[in-house]
This record gives structure tokens, C-alpha cells and sequence, in this order.
């Protein structure tokens, strides 16, 4: 919260100046009406009305980052917000009949703040197409931030759970085929122990990277849990999900990856498990998937003895 | 009778798990102060040399992690973290010991400083070493976690020791949850929810091989100061586990709450007033009791239902049935069932 209002404390600063400068030329004008008289649904509308802008004005602040697209909304709805807080402080000032200033004051920045806003939110969605764009690989078509993982900048097992359960009856109807692939990285442990576990968040992210760049424009890959990731991969076939599956960890295999204290080399090596669905709903593809990474590890680990 | 400490006696070393726990959530970019909220305890004075903090304290800290760190892999990422550990003498006694089945009995044996909220019980029968794990203070709503925790922290250890991954079995007592990936991961697949009691299993034959960088003598060495560092603790446990384990031992007498009292040396309202102080109850505790020994009978020895309820001392089969009914959530036959299958 604090570096939300350090940030954008020049914009906050300006916007209480203005509410403060109204409210003066307001009670230095005209004169503060009995209680009798005061319209209790009128202020309860629009002081309400002004207090949801200044909400929504926080909220937008702290949810963006400083720039263009985000100076456009805050001044449109700074304008909203004015219009309203006169409107209000109208109920509570009775100003003299000779003065019309104060109609300009309630009425002009109402529409002029709509264009703004109007402008600000053509821009934010420009600007989410282009978040979009980079997004491909890791959702499709859906997004539920609830199930962004901490460490990488992928979605959960959750995700992976819904998109599968779409995509499993999708591809079933169209007789397509669908496949998922595993990637385990071998004694990710030694990584942690030797090198610490921030090294070894890392040493995910930068797998990550590698494996969204390995693969193609709809295919899905989220973080299973720990150095487990999967791939969904619609429309392909088990000996293209096993081509797929030799490229990673061919490449993973390859990767210099380095250890950002002593730049040593990080040696790192995956086993990928390709399965096609057949009749599967998510949770038996899931745990098939699981079953063929068990025993290709053991494989492993008999094959090392 | 045996010593013992409460939930607010300060017995854990604050650079031991709670530094684990502390690393874990400043690495994920948690204030200091948010996770301390509540403890009573300062960033700052963690960090001195001789600084010590309560179950409770520890217990609040977990609770403010699990919560702040808000992800499936907290408690999964805390147990890679806490063994061997950095525990003084007694980290040093696990990394040396002579075979797998030496580290579980160290782990057990000094308990209160390498496992301090969840202690491991070891029981070994003909092919199988179980390891059953008993609450040291009420662990409330951070009991899944700290299982989840302590067990991964169990399998990390002998991973770590035997450089294999070993074919643990786990029995969990709570339905599959939804990050059941999480334990894929960490834990392996060989998983059964719904068990009546936790515990996880391995076959005795995979413990006796000596770790590769076992030293008898550094073992020696660190056995000698591991015991000195035990015997300065002021008890064997905490109230909640030197309940758990003289009820345990005296099932057969089926000794009730006045009498522990008088056993522990105190009035039953004082003794029923610290239990419940220390977030545990009478009641749960035998009934805890009771199923640790129903399952060590049925798993580890075969017993029939007639010698388990013999052993429990419950005389009809109505009885029996209702008891295990309420232990196990199951009946007999059906916890045959589950037990075979």
C-alpha cells in the first residue's frame, strides 16, 4: 500500500488540492444550510457516487504501474470524482443566485472525465492485447489469477485441471488427438542443497523460459508442483508429444546454465514422459501421467546403480 | 516420573526450524514484521546467538507463514529445509549415521530439538519400519501443514543420506486434497488417503545399508554432545507428549484423568487446566492412545479383531465396534478392508 502512495503521490497531492480548493470557494461564497433543510437522498447518492470513484481511483492506482495509459484513467476519474464532490458539498452550501460558476463547476469536468476514461480504457485494452501476445504458451483463452504460481510466471495444476477438462471433451468430439507431457528435472534436490533454494527458483525460472520457447503457438505449459512441469499439447499425436518430449530434454540437457555467485556451471538434466489421452478424464490423464514419471525415474535410478 | 515442559516454555533454538521457516518466507519476498504479528517475538532478536522461543511461538509463526505465503508448496518447501538440518550435534549425528534405520532412531531419539511441534514415533515389525507421528501442543489448523512439512522433511533426510529415492508408502489421515501434484512431487506416489491413522512405511530390508559419507567416529563425537544438548532440556517432552506416551504404556490399566494426575504429580483441575492451556484435551489424548495401538496391532502384527479388543480392553463387540467406529471412522470389517487392500 505504502509504495502505491509513494508512487503515485504527486497525482494523489494534486487531486486533494482540488477537492480542498472547492470546498473553500464554496463556503467562502455561500453559507452552510440548516441541518433541516439538508436532501438526505441526495447526499447519500452523490457523495456515495463520489466515494465508489475515489475507490475505484485507488484501486487502479495501485493495480498499474506509472505511465500513459494510466495517467488517462486517473485523470478522467479525478474528473468524475470533482463533478461529484461539488455536486455534494451543493447540498450542504447554499451559494447565492447570482453566482452560476458553480453549475460549470458540477457539470463541465463530468464529461470532459468520461472522454478521458473513454480514451484511457481504448488504450488499456491495447495494451492488454499486447500483454496477451506475450502470455501465448501459458493460458489459453481463460484467466484466473488465483492460480498464478509464485515462482514462475506460469499457472498452477489447478489451471491445468480446468484446461484439461475443457479440452479432453473438446478434442473427443472432434476425433482429435490430445497429449500431455511431463518434465521432471533429475536431483533438483542437489541443486537446492548445494547451491540454496534461490539459486534453485531460479534455475526453474530459466528452465521455464527454455520450455516456453520450445514450444508451439497452442500448446499449454503450467507448473505442476516443484521442478515438475506439463504440457498440454491439443491436436498431436503420441509420436509427435514423444518427438516434442526428446527436444526438451535435449535442450534442457544442453542448457549452460550458470549459478549467479561463483558463474559455475549448473549441470542439469530432465526426464520427459509423453502419454496420449485415451478415454481419459483430467484426473486419470493427470495420474497416468504421474505413474509413467514414476517408473521412468526408477528406470533411471536403476540404470545409475 | 518423567519431566516435562508446556507450549510456553521456550525450548526451541529461534536459528533452528524457526530460521528455516523465516528464510523460506523472506525468500518469497514476506515482511518480517507480518510474519512475526502475533508471536510476540522481534525480527531482531531472533538473529542473537542464545535466542530461544516457545511452541506456541513457533506454532504461531508457521500459522503466519502458511497464511501470508498462500501457496499449495509452503509446507513442502519448509520440510526440504529442516532435515538433517543445521541443528548443532544433532544434524551432525544424522548426516553421520551408520545406516538408515540409525538416523530414524537419532530422529527419534532427539526429537524435541529436530522435530519439535510433531515428534516421530518409530515402530519396526517383521518387514516394515513405520514411522507415526505424535502432536506435541495442539497444532489446530497448522496440523496438515506440519505434517506435510515433517514428512517431507523425513523423506528429504534419507534421500539426502542413501542418495536414493526411497520407496516410502504414506497413509494419510484426510481426504486427497487438491494439490495432490504437491505430494507427487515431494512426497512420491505410493500415497492412500483416508487412512485412519497417519504414518509412513518402508521396507526394513532399504534401511540397513550405510550412507556413503557415514564416520563412526565424528558419529561418536556428535552422539556425546547431542546428549548433552538433550539432557539440558528441562523435560522429555512436552505435557501433550508424556501424556500421550504413559497412556500409551499403561492401556492395559486403562488409567483415567485423576489418576495421571496423581502419576504427574498434580491436582486433576490443575493437570485438565494445562492440557487444555496447552490446546489438547483428555479425551483426544486417549483416544490418540488408543489408535496408535489399535494400528500398530493391525499393521505391524496381524492381530485379529478379539486380541485388539482384548488389548484395549473392551469386553463386548458392540463396544469394540462403536470404539473403532469412532477412532478410525470405520468398522471393523470395513477397516480390514482398507487395511488388506
Amino acid at each position: 500500500m505504502s509504495s502505491m502512495f509513494f508512487l503515485h503521490r504527486i497525482k494523489w497531492l494534486g487531486l486533494l488540492l482540488l477537492a480542498n480548493a472547492g470546498m473553500i470557494l464554496y463556503l467562502s461564497l455561500g453559507e452552510i444550510k440548516p441541518t433541516a433543510i439538508w436532501d438526505w437522498t441526495d447526499i447519500a447518492g452523490e457523495g456515495g457516487s463520489a466515494l465508489l470513484v475515489l475507490l475505484w481511483t485507488a484501486l487502479m492506482l495501485k493495480s498499474r504501474p506509472a505511465g500513459r495509459v494510466t495517467n488517462l484513467l486517473f485523470v478522467g476519474l479525478a474528473c468524475l470524482f470533482l463533478s461529484l464532490w461539488m455536486d455534494t458539498l451543493d447540498e450542504f452550501v447554499a451559494l447565492p443566485e447570482a453566482w452560476v460558476w458553480d453549475h460549470w463547476l458540477e457539470s463541465a469536468p463530468m464529461p470532459i472525465g468520461f472522454v478521458l476514461l473513454t480514451i484511457g480504457i481504448y488504450h488499456w485494452h491495447r495494451e492488454q492485447l499486447a500483454i496477451n501476445a506475450q502470455m501465448i504458451n501459458r493460458e489459453r483463452n481463460f484467466r484466473e489469477h488465483r492460480h498464478f504460481d509464485k515462482v514462475t510466471p506460469l499457472a498452477d495444476a489447478g489451471y491445468l485441471r480446468s484446461q484439461l477438462a475443457q479440452a479432453l471433451p473438446r478434442s473427443a468430439a472432434a476425433q482429435e488427438p490430445l497429449s500431455m507431457l511431463t518434465i521432471d528435472l533429475d536431483n533438483f534436490n542437489r541443486i537446492n542443497a548445494r547451491y540454496g533454494h534461490q539459486e534453485g527458483d531460479r534455475v526453474l525460472q530459466l528452465v521455464c523460459q527454455l520450455l516456453l520457447m520450445s514450444l508451439r503457438r497452442h500448446d499449454l505449459l503450467c507448473r505442476l508442483a516443484g521442478d515438475r512441469f506439463a504440457v498440454l499439447l491439443p491436436n498431436t499425436l503420441e509420436e509427435q508429444a514423444q518427438t516434442i518430449a526428446r527436444e526438451i530434454s535435449q535442450s534442457i540437457a544442453h542448457l549452460a546454465c550458470r549459478s549467479v555467485q561463483q558463474g559455475e556451471r549448473i549441470v542439469l538434466s530432465a526426464t520427459v514422459v509423453a502419454i496420449m489421452a485415451r478415454q481419459d478424464d483430467a484426473e486419470s490423464l493427470l495420474q497416468r501421467s504421474n505413474l509413467a514419471m514414476a517408473h521412468a525415474k526408477q528406470a533411471l535410478q536403476l540404470k545409475r546403480a | 516420573m518423567t519431566d516435562w515442559f508446556d507450549a510456553d516454555t521456550r525450548v526451541i533454538s529461534a536459528g533452528y526450524q524457526p530460521a528455516c521457516l523465516i528464510d523460506l518466507a523472506l525468500c518469497r519476498g514476506l515482511d518480517s514484521h507480518r510474519l512475526m504479528r502475533g508471536s510476540g517475538l522481534f525480527y531482531e532478536d531472533l538473529l542473537l546467538p542464545d535466542a530461544v522461543i516457545s511452541a506456541r511461538q513457533y506454532l504461531k509463526l508457521v500459522d503466519n507463514a502458511r497464511q501470508l505465503l498462500n501457496a499449495d508448496d509452503s509446507s513442502f518447501l519448509l520440510g526440504q529445509r529442516l532435515l538433517p538440518g543445521h541443528f548443532g550435534p544433532c544434524s551432525n549425528l544424522l548426516l553421520h549415521a551408520d545406516s538408515g534405520l540409525q538416523a530414524l532412531q537419532d530422529l527419534v531419539q532427539f526429537r524435541t530439538i529436530l522435530c519439535p511441534l510433531l515428534s516421530p514415533r518409530l515402530v519396526l515389525d517383521e518387514h516394515h519400519a513405520y514411522l507415526y507421528w505424535v502432536d506435541a501442543v495442539g497444532l489446530g489448523r497448522n496440523r496438515l501443514f506440519l505434517f506435510e512439512a515433517c514428512m517431507t522433511a523425513v523423506t528429504a533426510l534419507l534421500r539426502t543420506l542413501m542418495g536414493v529415492t526411497l520407496p516410502w508408502e504414506y497413509r494419510l489421515a484426510w481426504n486427497e486434497p487438491r494439490h495432490l501434484e504437491q505430494y507427487w512431487v515431494h512426497l512420491g506416489e505410493r500415497l492412500r488417503f483416508d487412512a485412519p491413522v497417519t504414518c509412513m512405511r518402508l521396507p526394513r530390508e532399504l534401511l540397513v545399508t550405510a550412507p556413503t559419507s557415514a564416520s563412526p567416529m565424528l558419529a561418536r563425537i556428535a552422539r556425546q554432545q547431542a546428549e548433552l544438548a538433550l539432557a539440558a532440556m528441562p523435560g522429555q517432552g512436552t505435557l501433550s507428549e508424556v501424556v500421550f506416551e504413559a497412556l500409551y504404556r499403561q492401556i492395559r490399566k486403562r488409567v483415567g484423568l485423576e489418576q495421571l494426575a496423581e502419576q504427574l504429580g498434580m491436582s486433576p483441575a490443575t493437570f485438565k487446566r494445562r492440557l487444555q492451556r496447552d490446546g489438547a484435551g483428555f479425551q483426544e489424548l486417549l483416544d490418540r492412545a488408543h489408535t496408535q495401538l489399535a494400528m500398530e496391532l493391525y499393521q505391524g502384527r496381524g492381530y485379529s479383531h478379539e486380541q485388539v479388543a482384548a488389548t484395549l480392553q473392551v469386553s463386548d463387540r458392540t463396544n469394540f465396534r462403536r470404539l473403532l467406529k469412532r477412532l478410525t471412522g470405520k468398522s471393523p470389517d470395513s477397516l480390514r478392508v482398507w487395511l488388506e487392500s
